[in-house]
């Protein structure tokens, strides 16, 4: 089932890859122009993923509902510290991220907030101000 | 006596203080990214190439840290695999069998010791023909014309997916998903954006870094949230210090294992993997009279270190010389290159020769480290095993934000990135090897390139692609690989790999 799924999936996209290299087209420059290497691998691209969803092979078994909820959540942790390094800063955002990712990976809450603690203004300490790449201490909303 | 000559120059690059110190540090991260499960070479390079942009590490330095910690995590990944049961990398898989056996019967010393013995005849052996070998293939290689590059890509992506045994359909699927993420961006000829959908973040294409680390080091994560538990018990050592006698029981398994595993090395695609997996099998074949392989038995520890330890010097020739990758973590090595505006190449060896020879003296000194970090100093290793995973994963995540902020300052490219983490986890959970994407989404500028200046000296007839002897020569031996590889599948010498692992 799960190859069926990936086949039609690769199939929307690859067919939608090769609509839009239409509307690609230049008058000058080489002979072979923006437009036909995007189908040399497009078409190759629809043919492979219509034999997945006719011939399926394999299934693919996902994690069960805890498990889930443990990537949703990280998925959500990563999205943030990606989306507020610069507001608010890497150390903070550092410690939210390490102290949230170690207890999802099943920490016990005082090491894992020690940890924490001791990476957030560690890593600074030893990328920013020893090996000299700058990152934003504090962000924007802070200082 | 060029060769010679050339490697004595190599030596004086190797040995500027600055690289000597980055060989001891790769070595040593290389050994801990090895050891700890869950982290593998490709994961550990990816990880660490942001942070040499960031340094401003020049090229030569860079390779030659990223080389060590390859090499460093060939070592690495035996010694989880001998007191734990659970193989440090991938490349490691096959070391379980018959290190583990040992170690429950107490001779775990003994087993640390063949296997490091091992790894560093596998790893010299490769290194003394990679010197040897390398100067051949880039002669050769300098009369290549565009296209005979455009069929050496597709050698490339063919016999990627027709060695790892995995669904064929799916290995050529995700090499076009990388071809087409690689199109994204300004035609670098016409000026045309191609699938920006008007964003000017995407006009200069996805940052091959950026994808990477997201790819192996954020999916990486995803996979370690699935259970919740994780790790087994630590075998206690037994004896402290091995026996003589016992590392030399794997002495023969160790040249055989590194003659396989180097010549898998060298296969476009295969891999160290495909190394331990080929010579653990041979090794079985010939010398398992009595039935001891699986049981403990030194010789079947010793083939497949040798083996992946070999393959990973083989790897470094057809990415050096044809700058075409021979395994998932040289690809990776391959990005930075490019990044760097170095185009591995037969050019390469005239352009930039303390580059390349440096690297190589380089891995020369680095075996020698690695022996000592692995025989006299393995307990510190040891001791590192007992540190919890929800201490160290976190870190990965911090590193790996730090040091794409640090080369991009951009937030937007972090997002990128873990969309790229989201992406790898989905797509190896449906057993889509990710080699391929990476390789797509580097290759696939050069590749559009060389199909241009072929059609342009041409004038846009397609038949200049077949027409030159060297392409159909590689046409030719693409086609034997697909042949060998279907054969080799068919008599069931190569166990399918699956793409869930991480790669080499």
């Amino acid at each position: 089932m799960s190859d069926r799924l990936a086949g039609f999936a690769f199939f929307l996209l690859a067919t939608g890859y090769v609509w839009l290299s239409a509307g690609y087209t230049t008058s000058f420059g080489d002979p072979l122009g923006p437009a036909i290497f995007p189908r040399i691998i497009g078409i190759p691209a629809i043919l492979l993923s219509l034999s997945l969803v006719i011939w399926p092979r394999h299934n693919a078994t996902w994690a069960g509902p805890a498990g889930l909820m443990r990537q949703g959540v990280a998925v959500a942790i990563l999205l943030a510290y990606a989306l507020l390094l610069e507001p608010v800063g890497f150390v903070p955002m550092t410690f939210i991220a390490v102290l949230g990712l170690g207890l999802l990976m099943g920490a016990p809450p005082l090491p894992g907030l020690l940890v924490a603690v001791v990476a957030a203004p560690g890593l600074y300490l030893l990328f920013d101000r020893l090996m000299g790449l700058p990152l934003p201490l504090l962000g924007t909303w802070i200082s | 006596m060029e060769t010679l000559s050339l490697l004595w120059d190599g030596f004086a690059v190797a040995a500027l203080p600055i690289n000597l110190l980055l060989i001891v540090v790769g070595c040593f991260a290389g050994t801990l990214i090895g050891a700890l499960p869950g982290l593998g070479p490709v994961n550990g390079v990816a990880i660490l190439i942001p942070l040499t942009f960031a340094f401003g590490l020049d090229a030569t330095s860079s390779l030659i840290l990223l080389s060590a910690v390859y090499y460093g995590c060939m070592y690495g990944g035996r010694i989880s695999a001998i007191l734990l049961n659970i193989p440090g990398d991938e490349p490691a898989i096959m070391t379980t069998l018959d290190g583990y056996p040992m170690a429950k019967q107490g001779q775990a010393a003994d087993a640390l010791a063949i296997s490091g013995v091992a790894s560093f005849i596998g790893a010299t052996l490769a290194t003394i023909g990679l010197t040897l070998f390398a100067p051949m293939l880039a002669k050769a290689a300098i009369y290549f014309g565009p296209a005979d590059y455009f069929a050496l890509y597709v050698m490339a992506f063919a016999t990627i997916g027709g060695i790892t045994g995995a669904d064929p359909r799916k290995t050529l699927l995700a090499a076009l998903l990388g071809l087409m993420l690689g199109t994204v961006g300004l035609d670098p000829s016409t000026g045309v954006a191609r699938y920006t959908f008007g964003s000017f973040n995407l006009y200069d294409g996805f940052d091959p870094i950026v994808a990477l680390v997201g790819l192996f080091a954020i999916s990486e994560i995803l996979f370690f949230l699935e259970e919740k538990a994780h790790g087994g018990s630590m075998v206690p050592p037994g004896r402290v210090f091995p026996r003589l006698t016992r590392v030399k029981e794997g002495l023969g398994a160790s040249l055989r294992g590194s003659l396989i595993g180097f010549i898998a090395g060298i296969l476009p695609g295969a891999g160290a993997s495909l190394g331990a997996v080929m010579s653990y099998s041979f090794e079985k074949r010939i010398s398992d009279k009595k039935g001891t392989f699986g049981h403990g038995d030194p010789r079947g520890v010793a083939a497949p270190e040798a083996g992946n330890n070999a393959a990973s010097g083989g790897a470094l020739i057809p990415m050096l010389t044809l700058g075409v990758p021979g395994s998932g973590t040289t690809a990776v090595m391959l990005a930075m290159l490019i990044s760097l505006n170095i185009q591995p190449g037969p050019l390469l060896f005239e352009r930039s020769p303390d580059l390349v020879w440096g690297l190589v003296a380089a891995l020369y000194l680095a075996n020698f480290t690695l022996l000592i970090l692995n025989l006299p100093l393995i307990g510190m290793f040891t001791r590192v095993l007992g540190l919890p995973a929800w201490g160290l994963m976190p870190l990965v995540v911090a590193i790996s934000y730090l040091g794409v902020y640090a080369i991009t300052h951009a937030a937007f490219d972090l997002l990128i990135m873990v969309g790229f983490g989201i992406l790898g986890y989905v797509l190896r959970k449906l057993d889509f090897s990710l080699v391929p994407i990476v390789l797509g989404l580097l290759l696939g500028m050069d590749m559009e390139n060389n199909l241009r200046r072929a059609l342009s000296i041409s004038g846009g007839d397609f038949t200049v692609l077949v027409q030159s002897p060297i392409a159909l020569f590689i046409y030719a031996l693409t086609a034997a690989f697909l042949a060998l590889s279907l054969w080799l599948a068919r008599r069931g010498v190569v166990a399918p790999l699956h793409a869930e692992q991480a790669e080499d």
